[in-house]
């Protein structure tokens, strides 16, 4: 069996990985509580600013923090300008059809950024290393995980902060609660969807940044964090944005004990298994109701 | 075999969270009859539809037809004992016509499974004939409700009007013995409801189905009915003919609202 | 309206003279393609294995209307059974490849179960999870040749062998048609309206007695035994398999054809599945493609090796599907077709 520090390392590092998941996780649910609309170009767009942040630093030798802002106001343009040019346009919006013009936007954003940027592995370095460490009561911690666990956690309390404490955030909440009657109010339910997609595009980047120096930067960066981010997301119930970060750290949580215990080769099947089996039991995830529509 | 009323509902309660739709509704209707249920918005009148079709499952009481319990069935289950229904919000396939929308009434007779179907490649394969019989018997409800024109169609493009008769198509297309109408007349010009009165009793008559009718239009109500139970809050207010349901006072204070 | 009519004309393949004839043509084109273009063998081939392909999953996503962003996976499940069949067990390939169809149609159905309860994002993040599980885990059976996959060579019957490119692309040609012309019908019959009305509105489907659990499954079993038919001819087509072939960006290069060609429409798994492939199969020589290749000269634009491409120019089209024109291919083709019958006015 494992003794005390080895569980709290682990727990510790289910957290470094459950927030990256958490924060793709966020990021989806934001745009989903407001329009209902499954982004699959989340990780894209996220993987894409980074792009952005990765030339502004090498290309541009401009300091870390002007490179990461330059590609957050990216990744709000890139939000708005999608549900401004396409979201709003759709001739017929099902959810087949949003499924279908993020798909579409996935596949623009991962040939682009193939065709830009190019595809080979680049390294993208934060100012916090990934070998340095520290030692915090007996658990080892890289400087890099622990600026990622900080910088979610910010970022987490930030959006519940916007979400409850703001003039728009209270709009944003009235709108996906009712939206006729947010409209009757006078808060357009177009501006907060558009708001919805910046602010998610915006988080989505922050998780992106984070993860790349894990691995390295290439087109495909966010594919495997947003598969998990989306299953967070769904674990958790879209329409709840605590359930998302709580399915992030449980999802990362599972796949790190079964990588311990079993083998590393099967840690996403695993998890996948569990998402599917959780959903069979409670269709809309942990921690949402589920809606039944009314005849 | 008089003892045995053709439809009952007996004491069905209905709760979602903390608001009770329906509490121990009890009711019968005889075969043959218009049976009415009137009530405010509110009153839990689609809720009892819901509850008999097998839409939701009530959590206590029994709903039987001919003798046979249903209750708790799947709503597919519940149109295999000859019980149909239209929607308050129509309820049709969009992306299909109005042929193809009357003929998935004819679902429950048809027999084409995969293979046959995958195989329907002359006039005398099994299910080319499945498909011309039934597409007969489907052309003979577009001329008893005079949808004619509208025959080749897609449904998302005929009026309202037409759409709520297309979906009361659909529903006679599966033969049923019971018919569930869930405000059939909503929406309709005068006109199309002086129609909708013509066939309802065409359906009755000629057809012999029971008709259960959820209304809000007390005067076709009083018009078409056999007898009518009014709800609210649920429950039943009172149950009768005509004469009795509309001047009980009860009802009249349901429904102008005093107090 | 006529009085008198003729029912079965409603349903009928291939109703009325031009129907047969534009048939009769495009059954010739077939026959003569390996003597038209012998250069481009593999790619028709290809279109046909992806054709499969595009009409099971268009009966599931068009016709059905439940997502799957996991079809890779049965392909994978029937190009591995059949070719384990073949090479381990000396199964001949008509039997090893049916024996394919119908495992990845019992693993339809396992997919199916968890699938009835769920709806939009929750059934598109269940199937994605499934056809990368599937993915990863026929990379660690022992046996089946890890990341290195294992080679096939040609078909064999029994009695004699198909090794030749022209001899496979007939066979897949042929059950490319033969498919063709079932899903046709199943579409047009009582289980294709049954699945249509599912998709439309699954609560007044029921209430007209259609058993929704029964359909859905259903459904999955058909698009998951195309898929797994198909698995098998790629495999042979390719000569070998390796699990790196059914890569998640593979799905959901499967749905783009469905959308792309127009969802719901047999003619539009066609045109869906020979537009994507051609464009897939040519890109790093988008210059040369027609249409495309046309645009980027005139705007002198030199697209010679640059992939990632084709990735941009597929999504437009996606987004374009939903924003301009909700049938895709097929929409377009009916809207030409429309123009010229009242032409001139």
């Amino acid at each position: 069996m494992m003794d005390f520090s080895e569980i709290v390392t682990l727990i510790v590092r289910s957290v470094e990985t459950g927030s990256i998941y958490a924060l793709v996780g966020l990021a989806m649910g934001i745009i989903y509580k407001a329009s209902e609309v499954p982004n699959f170009a989340q990780g894209e767009m996220a993987t894409f600013s980074t792009f952005i942040a990765f030339m502004v630093l090498t290309v541009h030798g401009a300091p870390f923090y002007v490179a990461f802002v330059v590609s957050l106001l990216f990744a709000y343009i890139l939000g708005i300008a999608f549900e401004f040019l396409c979201v709003r346009r759709a001739k017929n919006p099902t959810i087949l059809s949003m499924i279908i013009l993020t798909i579409g936007l996935q596949m623009v954003l991962y040939g682009l950024s193939g065709w830009v940027f190019g595809t080979e592995q680049r390294a993208f370095r934060l100012p916090f290393s990934q070998f340095e460490t520290v030692e915090i009561g007996g658990v080892v911690i890289s400087h890099l995980g622990l600026a990622t666990i900080i910088a979610s956690f910010v970022l987490m309390c930030l959006i519940y902060w916007f979400l409850e404490h703001t003039k728009t955030g209270l709009a944003m909440r009235a709108s996906q609660q009712n939206s006729m009657a947010a409209r009757i109010n006078g808060i357009s339910s177009n501006r907060v969807v558009n708001l919805s997609f910046g602010i998610s595009s915006i988080v989505g980047a922050i998780a992106a940044m984070l993860f790349a120096p894990i691995i390295t930067l290439s087109p495909d960066l966010m594919w495997d964090p947003l598969l998990k981010g989306f299953a967070a997301a769904v674990l958790g119930g879209f329409a709840s944005l605590p359930g998302i970060v709580f399915g992030g750290y449980i999802l990362a949580l599972i796949e790190n004990l079964f990588g311990l215990w079993f083998s590393l080769e099967y840690k996403s099947v695993v998890a996948m298994g569990i998402i599917v089996l959780v959903l069979y039991i409670k269709p809309s995830g942990l921690f949402s109701k589920h809606y039944q529509r009314k005849v | 075999m008089s003892n045995n009323p053709f439809f009952t509902v007996d004491k069905i309660s209905k709760s979602f969270g903390g608001l009770q739709a329906l509490k121990e509704l009890s009711f019968h209707v005889n075969k043959g009859e218009i049976y009415s249920v009137i009530g405010p918005n509110g009153a839990g009148k689609s809720t009892l539809f819901n509850c008999i079709n097998g839409i939701y499952k009530p959590d206590t009481g029994s709903v039987k037809i001919q003798g046979q319990e249903i209750t708790g069935l799947r709503p597919d289950q519940v149109a295999a004992h000859k019980i149909s229904r239209t929607f308050q919000n129509i309820e049709l396939f969009s992306n299909m016509t109005t042929m193809d929308n009357i003929l998935l009434g004819r679902h429950m007779h048809m027999k084409t499974g995969v293979f046959s179907a995958s195989a329907m490649l002359w006039k005398n394969s099994f299910s080319a004939k499945d498909e011309t019989e039934h597409r007969r018997k489907v052309d003979e409800i577009i001329d008893f409700l005079d949808l004619q024109a509208s025959r080749n169609k897609l449904v998302s493009q005929l009026p309202y009007g037409i759409q709520k008769i297309a979906e009361l198509g659909r529903a006679l297309a599966t033969e049923p013995e019971l018919l569930l109408l869930d405000e059939p007349a909503a929406g309709l010009t005068n006109e199309e409801r002086e129609d909708l009165i013509f066939w309802i009793r065409d359906i009755r008559d000629e057809l012999g189905i029971t008709i259960i009718l959820i209304e809000h239009n007390i005067q076709m109500v009083s018009e078409i009915s056999d007898r009518i139970i009014a709800i609210n809050f649920g429950k039943k207010l009172v149950e009768g003919t005509v004469q009795e349901v509309t001047n009980n006072p009860d009802v009249v204070r349901a429904y102008l609202g005093a107090d | 309206m006529d009085m008198k009519r003729h029912h079965y004309e409603d349903v009928q393949f291939l109703h009325g003279w031009a129907n047969k004839f534009w048939f009769a043509v495009f059954v010739v084109l077939v026959i003569a393609a390996p003597y038209m273009f012998p250069a481009q063998l593999f790619l028709i081939s290809l279109i046909g294995v992806n054709i499969i392909i595009a009409l099971g999953l268009n009966i599931l996503t068009g016709n059905t209307g439940q997502i799957s962003l996991g079809h890779a996976g049965f392909v994978a499940i029937g190009a591995y059974t059949t070719v384990v069949l073949m090479q381990s067990w000396m199964i001949p390939f008509p039997a090893a490849l049916i024996a394919g169809g119908i495992l990845a149609m019992l693993f339809g159905v396992i997919l199916a179960l968890p699938a009835l309860r769920l709806e939009g994002p929750y059934l598109a993040i269940a199937t994605l999870a499934f056809g990368i599980a599937i993915k990863i885990i026929l990379g660690n059976i022992p046996g089946l040749g890890g990341h290195n996959g294992i080679s096939v060579i040609g078909m064999d019957l029994g009695f004699t062998m198909i090794t030749s490119e022209v001899g496979i692309y007939y066979v897949i040609a042929g059950i490319a048609l033969v498919m063709g012309i079932a899903a046709r019908n199943i579409v047009k019959s009582r289980v294709g309206r049954a699945f249509q009305a599912i998709r439309d509105s699954d609560i007044a489907a029921s209430a007209a007695g259609i058993n929704l659990a029964g359909y859905k499954t259903m459904s999955f079993m058909i698009s998951a035994f195309y898929a797994g038919i198909a698995g098998g001819l790629w495999a042979v087509l390719l000569g070998y398999i390796n699990p790196n072939m059914f890569e998640f960006v593979v799905s959901i290069e499967y749905f783009a054809m469905v959308v792309v060609g127009g969802l719901g429409f047999v003619a539009g798994s066609v045109m869906g599945a020979a537009a994507v492939t051609y464009l897939r199969v040519n890109s790093d020589n988008l210059n040369s493609v027609p249409v495309i290749g046309w645009l980027l000269d005139l705007m002198s634009i030199d697209l010679t090796v640059q992939t990632g491409v084709t990735w941009v120019i597929t999504g437009i089209v996606l987004i374009l599907v939903v924003v301009l024109e909700p049938l895709g291919l097929y929409g377009i083709w009916l809207r030409i077709k429309i123009y010229w019958r009242t032409w001139p006015f």
